[in-house]
């Protein structure tokens, strides 16, 4: 084909045309031995050695080393286990637990319990017997006798 | 129990000479690709690569994909098809990272030697200028059709073929090989009205 005439085929294939002649450049002299020097140079694939025969023992032979695994696990728990003595349980400390957020404090207060001044009754309480005899009494007393008129607080003492 | 059991340890499965005779004949057939598809594989390196020894590395390390996986080469339907995919693949790696090199002038030691017989040393040089002008063009091209102009430029590859190589449907391939032409002609167009 004629270069004038090519360009008469429109752009489009004058593009294709140029493509084409590059597709069609030869392939350098010796390029295929070159390639199988390659191949033969390439390193191989590592192959996993395979010993003729033990397919029939192999799933044997994993359980077997399975188990031994299983074995030296457990073994070495229970060494460490018997070797290791946990600690008598003693008296525990415990503090107080923090207060979860949003909570209402005591500001450090604290509860102090009255029981060395003894308890302190609002009301005295008088025994049913003590009350029915005051009710007998006269109602005359004499006027020394009013000053130790005033009842006593009795406490019921728990048996 | 304990002698049967040595035996059959000891003995020579058959699989294993098998295997040896499998190994050989795969490699025979892998010399044989070689022999006969090396110089495609060079032409569609060439045609992206524009560099003869980068296509010819290409080639190499595309016959060296087959090596690592001849165990497959007997579920392969058409050689010549993958291992011009193959190939296709590498190449586009590898301009993809030439990208960050500086360009070199291949387009134009590529115009120079595309054949140029019956023709006169100032027609030589102005079809080394138009070709490399071509090349530059194609160039511009987006990736997709780009790739479809390239490979529709091998006569020994239809459609059906050059679908399988980039891994799409044959009617992309036609839609993609129509917007190529249209997209080369404004291309080559343009320049020349602006002269």
């Amino acid at each position: 084909m004629n270069f004038e005439s090519e360009f008469s085929l429109g752009p489009s294939s004058a593009a294709e045309e140029t493509l084409r002649l590059v597709a069609k450049l030869p392939a350098p002299d010796g390029l295929a031995d070159r390639v199988q020097e390659r191949l033969r140079t390439a390193p191989r694939q590592a192959r996993v050695f395979e010993w003729p025969g033990t397919y029939r023992y192999a799933v044997a032979m994993r359980g077997a080393a399975a188990a031994a695994i299983v074995l030296m696990v457990a073994g070495g728990g229970w060494s460490v286990y018997s070797h290791v003595q946990p600690l008598p349980a003693g008296p525990r400390m415990t503090t107080a637990a923090p207060m979860s957020s949003g909570g209402f404090s005591t500001a450090g207060a604290m509860r102090k319990p009255d029981s060395p001044n003894g308890p302190v009754l609002a009301h005295p309480v008088t025994p049913p017997a003590v009350a029915a005899a005051q009710k007998a009494q006269p109602k005359a007393v004499p006027k020394h006798a009013k000053k130790h008129s005033k009842a006593v607080p009795v406490i019921a003492q728990p048996r | 129990m304990s002698a049967a059991l040595t035996l059959s340890w000891m003995e020579i499965a058959p699989s294993a000479v098998h295997e040896e005779d499998r190994q050989q004949a795969t490699e025979e057939v892998l010399a044989a690709l070689v022999e006969q598809y090396a110089p495609t594989l060079y032409r569609v390196a060439f045609s992206v690569l524009r560099n003869a020894a980068d296509a010819e590395d290409a080639v190499q390390e595309a016959f060296l994909r087959v090596l690592r996986h001849r165990d497959n080469l007997d579920d392969v339907r058409d050689h010549r098809v993958w291992l011009i995919r193959i190939v296709w693949n590498i190449v586009l790696d590898r301009k993809r990272r030439a990208k960050t090199r500086p360009e070199t002038d291949d387009v134009s030691d590529l115009a120079r030697v595309l054949p140029a017989t019956g023709l006169s040393a100032d027609e030589r040089a102005a079809a080394a200028e138009h070709h490399a002008q071509v090349l530059r063009e194609v160039e511009k091209l987006p990736a997709k059709e780009r790739e479809v102009l390239i490979l529709s430029a091998f006569e020994e590859l239809n459609s059906v073929e050059i679908a399988e190589v980039l891994g799409i449907t044959e009617s992309s391939v036609r839609s993609r090989l129509f917007r190529a032409r249209n997209l080369m002609a404004d291309l080559l167009q343009r320049p020349r009205s602006a002269r």
